[in-house]
C-alpha cells in the first residue's frame, strides 16, 4: 500500500504520465472513430474520358457518379492527362469511352469501354475498381434487356436470363462494412497497450536512473512482489479505466457490434491491460537498461500492428513470421475480439488465445529475481 | 573587416559544433540505435511481412443442398481459382458457422436445394455467400472470386440458350459493351507495394525525431544548467549551432535516405519508378524539414527517455494522416489542417506518387513546395528555441558570477 501510494505521488509530478495514460490516448480513440466517420470512403474523387459523348454514355457517367463511392470531378480531353491527373493524386479512377462507343452499340459491334484505377490506395483503389467493374456490366444488361423487352419478354425472364446465378453477399456483423468498425477496434486497443508497455517499462526504470530503486525496495519491505505489485496498481487502475471508456464510447456510444456482450469486451480490456503491464515489466526484467528495454517495447509494440493479422492476415506471410506473431499480446487481442465480441462465439472458441494473453500476464514471475538484483545493484547507464 | 572576421569565426564555430555532434552520435550507443539500426533493420522486417504481397488461397467451407451437377461445377471453379480454396464441405450452415469461429474458414458458400432446378425451370437463381468480416483482404478475395465464377457460369447459360449460329454472335451476346480493367500502379494489388512506401518515409522521419530528441536530453543531462546547450565559448551563436548541429544529422541521414528509398524497394523487387534527380530534389526539403522538426521539439525533452514516450505512438497517426489507408480526400477538414504540421504527410504523398506512380517533381509541386515552406518555418522557430536557451545559459552564468 506504501508503494502504491508513492507511485500515485511520483504520476502525478511527471507531466509525461498525465499526457502517455491519459491525454493521448483519449485523443487517440477520438482520432480514429472520428477520422472513418463515414464508414466508407464515400464520394471520392473519379475522372471521365468521354471521347464519344452521347447520350448513352452520359447517362453512363451519371449513373457512376450516383454511386456511393465515387464522385465524377472531372472531365479530361485525353487519356494522357487523366493519368497526369491520377499521378498527382487528384483522381484515384477514370473511364474511358472510345469515340464511337454508342455506334458500335447500337449496331452490336461490341464496342470496349477502359475502366483505369489507382492501387497506390488499396482502399480507394479496390473500392473504386468494384464501382468502374459495376457500370461497364450495367451497361452490357442495359442492352441486353432493351433487346429483350422489345421482343417481348416479360421482367422476370430478362433478369433470369441476364443473371441466372446471383450472389447473396452477407458481410456477417458489418453489413455497411465499415471501416471504422473494422480498423478502430483493432487500432485504437493497440494504441493503448503502446502506452502500457511503453509507461510500464519507463516507470520501473526511471526508478534506478534517477537512484530511487532502493529507496523503492525498502518501502515494500524489501520484497519484490511486493514492489512490483504496489507500483502497478495505480497504474493498472488509470489503464483500466481508459480501456473500458474506450468500451463504452466505442460499442455503448458509437454502437459498433458487440454479439459478445458487455461482459466478454471487459474480461477482454481486463485481460489487455495486464498482459500488457506483465509484457512490459518482463522486458525490462530481462533487460534492466532503460534504453534497450523502451527501444525493444517500441519496436514490439509498433510491429505488433503489422502482426495482428488485422489487416494483412497472418496466414499469408511467411511461415516463420506466422510463428513470430504469436509473440504479440495485440494478436491474441484481435483474436479474441474478433472470435469473441465481434462474431460473437463462445470464449472457448479462443482459449488458445486467452491463454496465451494470462501467459503473457505472468511472464514477470521469470525474471523477478533478476528485477530484484538489478534494483539493487546496476548503475544507471544513459 | 569585423564582418568577414565574424563569419569566419562563426563558420570555424558550426564545424566544431558538427564534429562534436557526430562524436556525440558515434559514442551514444541509444542515439546509434534510432539513426543506424533502426532505419537499416526495420525496413527489412517490414519488407519482409509484407512480402507475400497478396492473399491467396483462403479457405472456405462449402453447404451444397443441391448437389447438382451446377452446383458441383461452381465448386470446382471456386477451389480452383487463385485466391480461394474449398477447406471443407459440410452438411449444414451451423457446422459451417462452427468452423468459422475455429478460424478453420473464412467463409462460407451456400447452395439452396432448389439451385440447379431454379435455373432449369428459366428462373433465377441465388447462392448465399457468407463471409467473416475481420479481415477486409479474405472477404474482398471472397467475394470476388465468387461474383467471377458466377459471372462465367452466367455466361455459359446465357450462350447455351440464345442459340446463336456463330462464336462472335456469343461473344455479342454475352457481352455487348466489352471493357477492359486496368489497375495502374502497383498492378498486382499487392500489400507491400502499397503500404511500404509510406512505412519507409516514416521511419526517416520517426527515427530522425527519435535520434535528435535522445540525443538533445543526452545533453540537458550532462549540461550544466540543464539546458540544451553547453557552457563553451563555441556555443555562443544561434546559426552556428543550429548549422552545425543540422549538418552533422543531414549527412548521416543522406546515407540513410539512400538506403532506404533506393536499396530496400529493390532487394524485395516492390515497385520504384523514381527518377534520381527528382529524387534527390525532393528528399533535400524532406530531410532538412525533418531535422528542423526534430530539433524544434527536443526543446521539450527533458529526459533522453521521454521523447520515446512521445513520438513512437506517433507513428500510426502520422501514417493515416498522410492518406495511405483512408484516402486524403476523405480526411475531415480538421484532421487535414493536423496533418499539414507534420513533414510526414507531405513527404509520404510526394514520394509515393513519384516511387509507385512513376510521378516526376513537377506533378507533386505542391507537397515540394509545403516541404521547403515547413523547412524555412521550423529552422526559424529551431532558432527561436536556441536563442531562448542561449540567452538563459547567458543569464543563469551572470547570476552566478
Amino acid at each position: 500500500m506504501n508503494v502504491a501510494a508513492r507511485e500515485c505521488g511520483i504520476l502525478r509530478s511527471n507531466m509525461i504520465y498525465l499526457f502517455c495514460m491519459v491525454v493521448f490516448p483519449v485523443v487517440i480513440i477520438f482520432f480514429f472513430t472520428s477520422l472513418m466517420n463515414e464508414g466508407q470512403p464515400e464520394d471520392m474523387p473519379v475522372g471521365v474520358v468521354d471521347m464519344d459523348n452521347t447520350a448513352t454514355t452520359r447517362s453512363m457517367t451519371r449513373k457512376l457518379d450516383a454511386f456511393q463511392n465515387t464522385r465524377i470531378t472531372r472531365h479530361f480531353n485525353d487519356i494522357a492527362e487523366a493519368r497526369a491527373a491520377m499521378q498527382r493524386n487528384e483522381i484515384y479512377a477514370f473511364l474511358y469511352f472510345p469515340a464511337g462507343t454508342t455506334d458500335k452499340l447500337l449496331s452490336m459491334r461490341q464496342p470496349k469501354i477502359s475502366i483505369y484505377y489507382s492501387n497506390t490506395s488499396l482502399t480507394a483503389g479496390a473500392l473504386l475498381g468494384k464501382d468502374l467493374k459495376i457500370i461497364a456490366t450495367l451497361g452490357s444488361a442495359g442492352v441486353g434487356s432493351a433487346q429483350m423487352s422489345a421482343k417481348g419478354y416479360t421482367e422476370k425472364q430478362i433478369t433470369a436470363f441476364l443473371q441466372p446465378i446471383a450472389i447473396d453477399l452477407h458481410t456477417i456483423q458489418n453489413p455497411w462494412i465499415s471501416y471504422n468498425i473494422y480498423l478502430s477496434t483493432m487500432l485504437i486497443p493497440g494504441c493503448i497497450m503502446l502506452f502500457i508497455f511503453l509507461i510500464t517499462v519507463y516507470s520501473i526504470g526511471t526508478e534506478l536512473k534517477f537512484g530511487r530503486s532502493k529507496e523503492w525496495l525498502a518501502a515494500a519491505g524489501d520484497n519484490i512482489y511486493v514492489a512490483v505489485a504496489g507500483k502497478m496498481l495505480p497504474q493498472f487502475i488509470v489503464f483500466i479505466t481508459i480501456m473500458l471508456a474506450y468500451i463504452w464510447y466505442v460499442f455503448g456510444i458509437l454502437d459498433f457490434p458487440h454479439p459478445g456482450g458487455t461482459w466478454t469486451m471487459m474480461l477482454l480490456g481486463l485481460l489487455a491491460v495486464v498482459s500488457a503491464q506483465g509484457f512490459g515489466i518482463f522486458m525490462f526484467g530481462l533487460m534492466p537498461s532503460l534504453r534497450m528495454s523502451m527501444s525493444t517495447c517500441s519496436l514490439w509494440a509498433v510491429i505488433s500492428f503489422s502482426l495482428s493479422g488485422a489487416a494483412y492476415p497472418v496466414f499469408s506471410m511467411s511461415p516463420a513470421i506466422e510463428a513470430l506473431a504469436q509473440l504479440f499480446p495485440l494478436r491474441h487481442y484481435y483474436m479474441v475480439y474478433q472470435i469473441c465480441v465481434f462474431n460473437g462465439f463462445p470464449l472457448p472458441y479462443a482459449w488458445f488465445n486467452i491463454a496465451a494473453m494470462v501467459g503473457f500476464a505472468c511472464l514477470p514471475v521469470f525474471i523477478m529475481r533478476n528485477l530484484k538484483r538489478a534494483m539493487l545493484k546496476f548503475v544507471y547507464i544513459p | 573587416m569585423k564582418m568577414l572576421q565574424r563569419i569566419n569565426e562563426g563558420l570555424h564555430d558550426m564545424c566544431h559544433i558538427w564534429a562534436e555532434e557526430m562524436k556525440n552520435v558515434v559514442r551514444d550507443e541509444g542515439v546509434l540505435i534510432f539513426f543506424v539500426l533502426v532505419p537499416l533493420l526495420y525496413p527489412i522486417l517490414y519488407s519482409w511481412i509484407y512480402n507475400n504481397e497478396v492473399v491467396r488461397e483462403v479457405p472456405v467451407a462449402v453447404v451444397d443442398n443441391s448437389h447438382s451437377s451446377m452446383s458441383r461445377m461452381f465448386i470446382r471453379e471456386f477451389d480452383a481459382s487463385p485466391d480461394t480454396r474449398v477447406a471443407y464441405h459440410c452438411n449444414s450452415l451451423d457446422e459451417a458457422k462452427d468452423l468459422v469461429g475455429r478460424q478453420a474458414v473464412h467463409g462460407v458458400i451456400y447452395f439452396p436445394q432448389d439451385f440447379q432446378t431454379r435455373i432449369n425451370r428459366m428462373e433465377q437463381s441465388h447462392v448465399s455467400v457468407y463471409c467473416d468480416m475481420s479481415l477486409m483482404l479474405t472477404y474482398k478475395a471472397i467475394f470476388q472470386t465468387a461474383s467471377s465464377v458466377a459471372a462465367n457460369i452466367n455466361s455459359k447459360i446465357q450462350t447455351s440458350l440464345s442459340g446463336n449460329t456463330t462464336g462472335r454472335e456469343d461473344e455479342i451476346t454475352i457481352k455487348p459493351l466489352d471493357f477492359d480493367e486496368i489497375p495502374m500502379f502497383n498492378t498486382t494489388g499487392g500489400y507491400g507495394n502499397f503500404i511500404l512506401p509510406g512505412v519507409l518515409m516514416l521511419i526517416i522521419q520517426q527515427t530522425l525525431l527519435l535520434g535528435i530528441g535522445l540525443s538533445a536530453g543526452t545533453a540537458r543531462e550532462k549540461n550544466k544548467y540543464k539546458e540544451l546547450i553547453p557552457v563553451s565559448r563555441h556555443y555562443n551563436g544561434i546559426f552556428r549551432i543550429v548549422l552545425g548541429k543540422s549538418i552533422c544529422y543531414f549527412m548521416i541521414y543522406s546515407v540513410i535516405a539512400a538506403y532506404v528509398t533506393l536499396v530496400i524497394p529493390r532487394m524485395f523487387g516492390f515497385v520504384s519508378l523514381v527518377h534520381a534527380p527528382d529524387l534527390v530534389t525532393f528528399m533535400l526539403p524532406y530531410l532538412l524539414s525533418c531535422i528542423f522538426f526534430g530539433m524544434m521539439l527536443s526543446c521539450l525533452v527533458r529526459y533522453r527517455e521521454n521523447v520515446i514516450l512521445l513520438v513512437v505512438f506517433s507513428s500510426i497517426l502520422f501514417l493515416f494522416l498522410s492518406g495511405m489507408s483512408w484516402p486524403s480526400s476523405n480526411i475531415p477538414g480538421t484532421w487535414k489542417a493536423v496533418s499539414w504540421l507534420f513533414p510526414s504527410t507531405f513527404g509520404i504523398q510526394g514520394f509515393v506518387s513519384m516511387n509507385t506512380a512513376g510521378a516526376r517533381l513537377g506533378d507533386i509541386s505542391l507537397q515540394y513546395i509545403c516541404l521547403w515552406i515547413q523547412t524555412v518555418v521550423f529552422f526559424i522557430m529551431t532558432c527561436a528555441v536556441y536563442k531562448f536557451q542561449i540567452d538563459r545559459v547567458k543569464k543563469l552564468r551572470s547570476r552566478e558570477q
